[in-house]
């Protein structure tokens, strides 16, 4: 069965401070993406092709950090990580800490497609951008007055040290299983709000936020990355369910509310497993996702 | 000659309570290492390499000290050491500069921190471990990595510092072969792509006294290489993983397949979940996924109990191992006995 589930990022949404209007901007925009990814699935089209438009949807969207409208580091600016996988071949593209690339999912299919590689980062994601003839963006289209507001009042805050970690922020990312059984996800970013130049959270890493393997599952995440990456997030799903058996809703809900909650994180994860079953969990407040498969199911949700 | 081992003196104390196990595993890259292409001196100077690496490591577990101490030593040492592919010495990428990668990681925890694309860190496992110790993050990436070495005190070196003449020369074949690709020339791909020389890494495992593992990995990645790319070295679950509840790896091979397969977990996964015993999953892991998908390399591991796992799929692998078992032995070929 064909099937299709998104996040928009996880983390503390209480009803209260979603205004009507800005809820509604947020369901609008993940009905977008994941009918989007859904049309794909029903033309006959790959989950690979499904996922890429879905998370581009939700980059362009500007209330979900990714892309246009993704949060800002502390200098103002805009630094941008996405990954993709493919569960048949277990193919995958990355790139991590680009500033002009307008659609940093595409760039990751490109590197997965067209170099030999799977992590470009920095200067070298944009110049193996432009070699394969990409328009750069400048850094400014990505910035929101929203986002700018959200920085300021992080800033205003007074953070002390830098050991005190900045909020989770956010994360949009897709998975999905074709007609064929061919799973695949994607993930894309703009990580944490006040976030220090360089830093590269769980979303690019394959394994900790974003993975595919045919047969088992595939699995995107969202929520403080430095806990998924530990945790190896994504893969310790897909293992748990490969080695030892568990279902996966066993799977993610002891990787969510066991494991990461041990260590101290939060967060969400959607995965889907090779019969098109979805789960989508979250140990935060709320997790803006979506859910639409071939038997008629399909939702939108934010708590 | 490489291949030492001594039995260490039983004493009356050990007839009381076994004193906890301690070891460590290094890795100097795997890769095309043969015999026949090897000469003596350079033999002789590879094994000193990894000796120098293996007991500096190990001395800092006799002492008392933390797995953590001792992997970082044994990689600071190599990285050092311009025969191995890290820090001086690294391979250089299509632009001529060493872009260096590591990572390390805590099994208490488990923490860990790491660094990719650093143009101008004279030991990246260092700052691979204030980014653990000091920050809130895993990972810092090119010049935000280098502007937290700064703020850290760290001092910066030019890249100059990294680059040594054989490097270039390799640099200067690779993109011949790459030219002579482009021009339909026939040539292997595997030159073309800098493959020959594409599985150099360094790292270490280790077991302290006090039962805990660590894993550090740290690499230059491949000769002409694209500007930026990251390998399987500084992602935590690919190269580099320590969970004091299954084990300590750290990787040495064609990165892309690591990274895909999320090979150091995997190893550890395989071991606690499937009840495999390191060595066996070590094996699974690098002789039949792996191979599955093409991949080749290698991967040092241990875990508490101090069982040590040294395995690989490519020609060679430089590598050590040492614990209070007495083990300590030097080797690089696939078969270890002495040359």
């Amino acid at each position: 069965m064909y099937a299709i589930a998104i996040h928009g990022g996880a983390g503390a949404v209480p009803r209260a401070t979603l205004s009507g209007e800005r809820e509604r901007r947020y369901r609008e925009g993940l009905e977008t993406a994941l009918d989007g990814g859904y049309a794909v699935l029903e033309a006959g089209g790959t989950s690979l092709d499904a996922v890429a438009a879905a998370v581009r949807l939700l980059e362009d969207h500007p209330s979900f950090n990714a892309g246009h409208g993704a949060a800002l580091t502390r200098d103002g600016a805009v630094e941008l990580d996405a990954a993709i996988m493919e569960g048949r071949r277990l193919r995958a593209g990355a790139v991590a800490s680009v500033r002009h690339v307008k659609n940093p999912i595409d760039l990751a299919r490109r590197v997965m497609e067209k170099s030999r590689h799977v992590l470009l980062v920095g200067a070298g994601a944009e110049e193996f951008a432009l070699e394969e003839h990409f328009t750069l963006v400048p850094n400014h289209y990505f910035r929101t007055a929203e986002r700018l507001e959200q920085l300021e009042s992080e800033q205003r805050g007074e953070r002390v040290s830098d050991l005190v970690p900045p909020a989770a922020q956010g994360t949009v990312g897709a998975v999905a299983c074709d007609s064929r059984g061919d799973l695949a996800a994607a993930t894309s970013t703009g990580g944490l709000t006040n976030k220090r130049p360089g830093r590269v959270g769980d979303s690019p890493i394959i394994g900790a936020g974003t993975y595919a393997k045919n047969g088992v599952c595939a699995v995107s995440a969202t929520g403080h990355g430095e806990y998924f990456i530990r945790a190896v997030a994504a893969h310790h799903v897909c293992a748990a369910v490969e080695y030892r058996g568990l279902t996966l809703e066993q799977a993610v809900h002891e990787l969510l509310h066991q494991i990461l909650r041990a260590l101290g994180g939060d967060g969400g994860l959607i995965a889907i497993d090779r019969d098109g079953r979805i789960v989508m969990d979250f140990s935060t407040e709320g997790m803006f996702r979506g859910a639409r498969d071939a038997a008629g199911r399909r939702e939108i949700a934010i708590y | 000659m490489l291949f030492i081992a001594t039995v260490s003196m039983t004493s009356a104390a050990a007839l009381a309570a076994p004193p906890a196990p301690i070891a460590i595993v290094i890795q100097g890259g795997a890769g095309v290492i043969e015999r026949a292409k090897m000469t003596p001196a350079n033999e002789a100077s590879y094994g000193a390499g990894l000796a120098a690496a293996l007991d500096a490591g190990y001395d800092v577990l006799e002492r008392g000290g933390t797995s953590l101490d001792a992997v970082t030593a044994a990689v600071r040492i190599m990285e050092d050491d311009p025969q191995f592919n890290a820090g001086r010495g690294a391979v250089l990428d299509h632009d001529g500069d060493a872009e260096l990668d590591a990572a390390i990681m805590d099994g208490a925890g488990p923490r860990a921190g790491a660094v990719a694309a650093v143009l101008h860190v004279k030991n990246p496992i260092e700052l691979a471990r204030l980014v653990m110790e000091r920050s809130p993050h895993v990972l810092l990436v090119a010049e935000g990595a280098e502007d937290f070495a700064l703020e850290q005190g760290m001092a910066l070196v030019p890249r100059g510092y990294f680059r040594t003449e054989p490097r270039e020369r390799e640099l200067e074949e690779a993109r011949r072969a790459e030219a002579a690709h482009a021009a339909g020339t026939p040539t292997t791909r595997a030159v073309a792509s800098g493959a020959e020389n594409s599985m150099g890494t360094v790292g270490a495992v280790a077991l302290d006294r006090s039962g805990n593992l660590a894993a550090a990995t740290s690499t230059g990645g491949l000769t002409n290489k694209h500007r930026g790319r990251v390998g399987d070295s500084p992602l935590i679950g690919a190269g580099t993983y320590a969970n004091n509840e299954s084990c300590a790896a750290s990787g040495t091979g064609q990165g892309e397949y690591y990274i895909r397969q999320v090979v150091a977990y995997d190893v550890c996964a395989l071991a606690l979940y499937r009840h495999l015993t390191l060595a066996q999953a070590a094996h699974e892991v690098i002789h039949v996924k792996l191979r599955r998908n093409g991949g080749e390399g290698g991967i040092i591991a241990v875990d508490r109990a101090g069982n040590i796992a040294m395995d690989f799929n490519s020609v060679g692998m430089f590598r050590g191992a040492r614990d209070s078992h007495g083990r300590r032995e030097i080797a690089m070929y696939r078969d270890a006995a002495p040359h």
